[in-house]
């Protein structure tokens, strides 16, 4: 049988994150995939709504503080530390990276942003 | 790096008014090794608040599994089920993003942030709570029963043992099920490794200790350990003297000196079972009798002792009693169904309760589960449950 560890070093190491949940799918302009290409601009209403604008879109969201937070985990492979505590080999690890406590849900249609001359800056 | 001017212009663009937004915006890009979940080396896991706060507190959990086994989620006190929920949404993770309380609270506003995506997703793992799958634990424990340090088995190496550490790689239960269990079966660590006793033994050492307390006339709810180790020590190991003591009775303290509170139940209990496992049906009239006999002077038998160890038939002439041992039957819940209902056909309540209690989830009742794996019907004026389907 295996045994797979999920591993957390506690609140001090562990960070807090945001989820934000889009409905459909985000596709990159180019082919070179989406690592190192810009989503868009996240601001926030004076009464706390999320306002999102991605290339000619504007959404409008909600902040939803989370029943049922998430762990975000990341895979440790065998092979990157040898041996735990009790000189046991380790094999396939997950090590809690983050929680997350709230999400930014965007379920509404998309608002198009009409340009007629883009502003030169 | 996208600047405030750009960001402005945007929201000139968009017609959005400044003036009604906060100061700060975060501009979200996807980190140079931002990737899907799908590639496997990240993921979400869906918590209830009690394991978040595990978790916060430093504490780990296990996955435990064999490949042909459904994966279970293990904390340090319970067990989950374990499965990926797909969502029709796109789930980005963002760390350093803040939300607008967070941006409220602080004093200094800036009034940019350059905020890197970890990753997306569009699935993530749930928990559901689920009994510990612990039929396991009795089976290799059965392997090599203990009878004794002078047994011949005691010598052969090449028997099964198992250590906690052995249990916690073989049985999908959180550390404290097992332990539970281990109780529950009247397990005891000897040498490192958990042992079940050969129930002959196991009987053998619970004589040890009823006779004497009935030699030296002790009241069953004050039975003296040291007095007990002193004249059993010469026949028996101490320790499974002590371990007898435990499972068939409390332990307390008085006066500095440690006594044990025998159960009546659990005594009464052990004895029909070393009655009943030498015949396949006993007499009922015959057994009530014989039992009481059996016990120790002063114990009373009921037969709502027996209650998931053995089972009475009040349609035969005469009426019999036979074994019937709770955790002897399959531990999934359609083929524990199945495997009552080919010893019986028809079962009322108070019957069947005894051996369907331990499927009971957490929010499952024992009337949940007869509807679900039961049909009703009346006889003599009594409910009664058999099988929705027929029984080969």
């Amino acid at each position: 049988m295996v045994q797979i560890v999920i591993s957390s070093t506690g609140a001090g190491g562990l960070a807090e994150w945001v989820l934000m949940e889009l409905q459909g799918e985000i596709e990159a302009r180019y082919s070179t995939g989406l690592a190192g290409n810009l989503l868009g601009d996240l601001h926030y209403t004076t009464e706390g709504i999320p306002v999102l604008i991605v290339g000619h879109h504007i959404l409008y969201g909600k902040i939803i503080h989370l029943e049922k937070p998430f762990a975000v985990l990341v895979k440790h492979a065998p092979g990157e530390q040898d041996c735990d505590e009790l000189g046991h080999e380790t094999g396939t690890r997950y090590l809690v990276t983050a929680l997350i406590k709230n999400k930014i849900l965007f379920k509404t249609r998309p608002k198009p942003i009409i340009t007629n001359v883009p502003k030169k800056v | 790096m996208r600047t405030r001017e750009e960001v402005d212009a945007t929201l000139q663009i968009a017609k959005l008014n400044a003036d009604e937004l906060l100061p700060t915006v975060h501009c979200l890009g996807f980190g140079p090794g931002a990737s899907g979940a799908d590639a496997g080396d990240f993921c979400l896991l869906e918590l209830e608040p009690a394991l978040c706060q595990q978790l916060e507190a430093g504490h780990s959990l296990v996955i435990r599994g064999d490949k042909d086994e459904q994966a279970v989620l293990c904390s340090k006190d319970k067990t989950y089920d374990l499965k990926i929920a797909d969502t029709s949404n796109m789930l980005l993770f963002i760390p350093g993003c803040k939300t607008p309380d967070q941006l409220k609270m602080e004093e200094t506003h800036c009034n940019i942030i350059h905020t890197e995506i970890f990753g997306f997703s569009n699935n993530y793992w749930e928990l559901r709570r689920c009994r510990p799958k612990l039929k396991k634990l009795k089976k290799f424990l059965m392997e090599n029963t203990y009878e004794g340090p002078d047994s011949q088995k005691e010598e052969d190496s090449t028997r099964s043992k198992y250590t906690t550490e052995d249990l916690l790689d073989q049985i999908q239960a959180s550390e404290e099920e097992i332990m539970t269990q281990l109780q529950v079966l009247n397990a005891c660590e000897i040498g490192g490794y958990w042992r079940i006793l050969d129930f002959d033994y196991e009987m053998k050492l619970l004589n040890h200790l009823t006779q004497l307390v009935d030699s030296e006339s002790w009241s069953f709810s004050k039975v003296p350990l040291n007095i007990c180790l002193q004249e059993l020590g010469p026949l028996e190991p101490e320790e499974m003297i002590e371990h007898c003591l435990k499972c068939y009775g409390k332990k307390y303290v008085d006066e500095g000196e440690v006594y044990f509170e025998l159960s009546a139940d659990k005594i009464c209990r052990a004895t029909a079972q070393m009655l009943l496992q030498n015949a396949v049906k006993f007499n009922l009239a015959e057994f009530q009798e014989v039992w009481q006999q059996s016990v120790p002077e002063g114990m009373i038998t009921r037969l709502d002792q027996l209650k998931g160890l053995a089972l009475v038939d009040r349609h035969s002439r005469p009426e019999v009693i036979f074994l019937l041992k709770a955790d002897d039957l399959p531990e999934g819940n359609q083929e524990r169904f199945n495997s009552l209902f080919s010893l019986r056909e028809k079962w009322t309540e108070e019957d069947i309760a005894p051996y369907i209690q331990d499927l009971c989830g957490e929010k499952q009742t024992i009337g949940a589960l007869l509807t679900k794996y039961s049909r009703s019907s009346m006889q003599n004026g009594i409910k009664v449950y058999n099988s929705r389907r027929p029984i080969s």
